[in-house]
């Protein structure tokens, strides 16, 4: 079967939990009385990050996710990740998914960054028997030194975006979601990510990115959609909606 | 303003799809899978003791050491108190303890199921159930270390061993079952609410002290069904009876298998009900 992403209407919303709603006790004060106390546990707001986005995604497609700050780009890459299930909508997906979505996170502060490598790998579904052929390509590409036997917790945020890079970067998935993180590392480092990068690439069926970019964009990318306040804005060629991005933002 | 399109599906409806499978059968799905790659939650817990422990010289017998030195300490102290021979108080109350520190921290533990990797679920679409068999593996690794001591007080204090000792097998499964339906059950409502946490460790404390664990059941006379009733005294009872060569108290399979029961069922069914909430309140 080859890797797609289909979103029907799909839509995010998420609750923000404020004071009293956060607290069991409250919750339960809430159900036997009334007046102030129960206003407390209500005061939850919900935020709608996405609405309506009809999109589908096949094998071939370089897809950029472009928008302001907050437009929901990062939502979206975590709705086609599985990781948010979509509040309202439907969601259909084919295909391994592997997302980069932020560089530091998920990384074992005490644990070395060889023990990274092998614990990353398991969260991608490698088992670590299979994991340690990859890691001293890993550690080679990093260029981190004798630091890849050090606690992760003593790493700068670059060497943490290096590290989580080229493990990422060291299998195929047939689907990779990113979301724009790269910019941490130093620029020496961004060039070798770079071709690192397309080698990567012209092994993966479909790659979306979500980047504010858009000369990043337009290098990687053949399609491009456009999120404003959580709904489609524009989507087609990553000329025309970028050209819609920079209208809208004049 | 271009004028582009927002929109390039020509058919904007679901329709044909397959139908989605009902939240029961994805969180199904999701406690078979996470078993299934058994691989990954015991490779973990085990990195997960292995980074706890470094530095240290003993690493996790550092756990079995304070377990000697807590039961040396009460045993002596209350073996005077409640009137007892050291030579059966010693045994009971460290295997009491035992089972009881496994207990309480898969217990505390368990409200951290998936609090504490919120960065792993935000990032990562893995089973939600590998979190909790991560919990229960990581503290059988701790159980284990402490369990050492047990054929050493075995031989020391002269407890003959027959074939009852096998039923610390089932025991032990059992405690591992429901081990894992309370770091779900705890995990859940603490990402939800996030006063869990230390209602519930107020409420270990008083379970503490209401359990058979320092002081012998015989001392409650009368009143021993309240011991037999608590699951927990049953959780400890069918491992210690067993190793201490005397049957475990007859309630106690019964009350343990009840708790199983009730305990799987109702996690299963807030499990299907919250499951993809998760991602949402961590």
């Amino acid at each position: 079967m080859t890797a797609s992403l289909r979103l029907r209407d799909v839509s995010v919303e998420f609750p923000i939990y404020s004071g009293g709603s956060r607290s069991l006790r409250k919750l339960l004060l809430n159900s036997t009385t009334q007046g102030n106390l129960a206003r407390d546990a209500s005061d939850r707001i919900t935020v709608l990050a996405l609405s309506g986005v009809t999109l589908d995604i096949k094998h071939g497609d370089r897809l950029a996710i472009i928008g302001a700050n907050g437009a929901g780009k990062s939502t979206l890459l975590k709705v086609l990740a599985g990781i948010y299930a979509p509040t309202g909508g439907r969601m259909y997906a084919s295909g391994r998914v592997s997302a980069l979505l932020t560089a530091s996170v998920g990384l074992s502060p005490d644990a070395t960054g060889r023990e990274n490598i092998i614990i990353r790998g398991m969260y991608m579904d490698v088992h670590p028997r299979d994991m340690r052929a990859h890691v001293d390509e890993i550690a080679e590409f990093t260029e981190l030194g004798s630091f890849i036997d050090m606690p992760v917790r003593t790493y700068s945020a670059g060497m943490m975006v290096r590290l989580c890079f080229a493990v990422a970067t060291s299998l195929r998935p047939e689907i990779l979601l990113m979301d724009e993180w790269l910019a941490a590392g130093d620029a020496a480092f961004l060039n070798k990510a770079r071709q690192r990068m397309e080698d990567f690439l012209s092994g993966t069926s479909v790659l979306v990115l979500a980047s504010h970019s858009l000369s990043l964009v337009k290098e990687w990318c053949n399609r491009a959609i456009l999120l404003d306040h959580g709904r489609v804005a524009a989507i087609g060629s990553v000329d025309d909606v970028a050209a819609a991005y920079e209208s809208g933002r004049t | 303003m271009v004028s582009v399109a927002i929109s390039e599906v020509e058919h904007d409806s679901a329709a044909g799809w397959p139908t989605p499978p009902s939240r029961g059968a994805l969180a199904w799905r999701d406690i078979a899978d996470g078993f299934g790659k058994s691989w990954m939650w015991v490779a973990l817990a085990l990195q997960d003791t292995k980074v706890r422990y470094r530095g240290s010289v003993l690493g996790p017998f550092w756990l079995t050491l304070s377990t000697l030195v807590m039961v040396v300490a009460i045993g002596v102290i209350y073996g005077r108190l409640f009137h007892v021979d050291i030579a059966t108080y010693l045994p009971y109350l460290s295997l009491g303890l035992i089972v009881w520190q496994t207990f309480s921290s898969i217990i505390t533990e368990g409200c951290e199921t998936f609090l504490r990797e919120q960065s792993v679920i935000q990032q990562v679409p893995i089973p939600f159930s590998i979190h909790a068999y991560r919990n229960v593996c990581r503290n059988f690794i701790v159980l284990a270390h402490n369990l050492v001591i047990v054929p050493i007080g075995l031989v020391l204090f002269g407890i003959p061993i027959d074939w009852r000792v096998l039923e610390i097998i089932p025991g032990f499964l059992l405690l591992a079952i429901n081990g894992f339906w309370i770091s779900i059950l705890l995990g859940l409502i603490s990402a939800r609410f996030r006063d869990v946490p230390p209602i519930v460790a107020s409420f270990l404390q008083i379970l503490f002290f209401m359990s058979p664990i320092f002081w012998p059941v015989e001392m409650l006379g009368d009143w021993q069904a309240i011991a037999t009733l608590n699951p927990l005294s049953a959780a400890i009872d069918v491992v210690r009876a067993p190793l201490l060569g005397a049957a475990t108290a007859e309630n106690s399979w019964i009350v343990l298998m009840i708790m199983t029961v009730l305990g799987c069922s109702v996690t299963f069914a807030v499990f299907a009900r919250f499951r993809a909430r998760i991602a949402y309140w961590i």
